[in-house]
């Protein structure tokens, strides 16, 4: 194609291109999903300092042997799988 | 913080900034959007793109070099994206389209119908979403984007020789389809917007 028509070519696509423009209401969505998105990350980014046992309600907490025996089942489940996999 | 630089306003969304990400969405929200309509050739889907090219931008801002500039960073995400989008859409919606095509062929003829369509600007639409999928991203970078061979090279991960090779066969078979518009409306059209 030689250079005149290639400079056609351009400009027909630019002007095609740039008939419409890019939505002006869009920014406040992007900024509140955004700050939803922030919010997973944080707490995705802090297993640290998450405990490594599931917390359980406070309203069991007197309830010792229901709890002690809950404790024991989900460890030695784990325990069990740890020493599969090993 | 309107007056950053690019590199400043990645730091900024390294950290969480919901204002860097702000500025860079006004900064660049057109490069995205002309992108993504002139691949996609769909305004709504260019609008759900470039939304979803600017929150990955700030979910994945930690693996941005904010050494570097942004800008290619933006057109690969772009270009991916709407490679994907078209890509789904020829697998699932490529066959409705064509039945409502045949059902409302008879309107096509009506002078009504052919002015909503805005028909010399439906042609360059056709022209090049009839492009091969790896073409037209050449093509839309190259052309409408301004880019080098050397950035489109970088931005899609192909060798030049392969960009040129794109460009050369994207940019014949544009020729061939709107040789017809060349003597009639390519004159009107490019200067329409210029």
């Amino acid at each position: 194609m030689d250079k005149k028509s290639d400079v056609l070519l351009r400009k027909l696509l630019k002007n095609w291109a740039n008939r419409q423009r890019p939505p002006e209401n869009e920014r406040a969505r992007l900024i509140w999903e955004a700050a939803h998105v922030s919010h997973s990350n944080f707490e995705l980014n802090l297993p640290v300092f998450r405990p490594q046992y599931k917390a359980y309600p406070s309203a069991s907490i007197n309830d010792w042997p229901q709890t002690l025996f809950s404790w024991i089942n989900e460890n030695s489940l784990q325990i069990r799988f740890q020493t599969r996999l090993g | 913080m309107e007056a950053a630089l690019d590199t400043e306003l990645v730091f900024s969304l390294q950290a969480g900034s919901l204002e860097a990400l702000g500025v860079l969405y006004d900064r660049h929200r057109g490069l995205v959007f002309r992108t993504a309509l002139a691949i996609t050739g769909d305004a709504e889907a260019a609008a759900d793109l470039l939304h979803d090219v600017f929150l990955r931008l700030f979910r994945f801002a930690a693996h941005i070099d904010p050494h570097r500039p942004l800008e290619p960073w933006l057109y690969r995400m772009t270009t991916n994206l709407s490679y994907t989008w078209v890509k789904r859409r020829q697998r699932w919606l490529r066959p409705l389209e064509d039945i409502a095509d045949w059902l409302v062929s008879g309107r096509k003829d009506t002078p009504a119908y052919q002015a909503e369509m805005d028909d010399s600007w439906r042609q360059v639409q056709q022209a090049v979403s009839s492009l091969p999928l790896s073409h037209r991203g050449v093509v839309v970078l190259y052309y409408v984007d301004d880019l080098s061979l050397q950035e489109i090279s970088e931005i899609l991960d192909i060798p030049v020789g392969t960009v040129k090779s794109r460009l050369h066969y994207g940019r014949q078979a544009l020729k061939q389809s709107l040789g017809l518009l060349a003597g009639e409306i390519l004159h009107d059209l490019q200067y329409e917007f210029t």
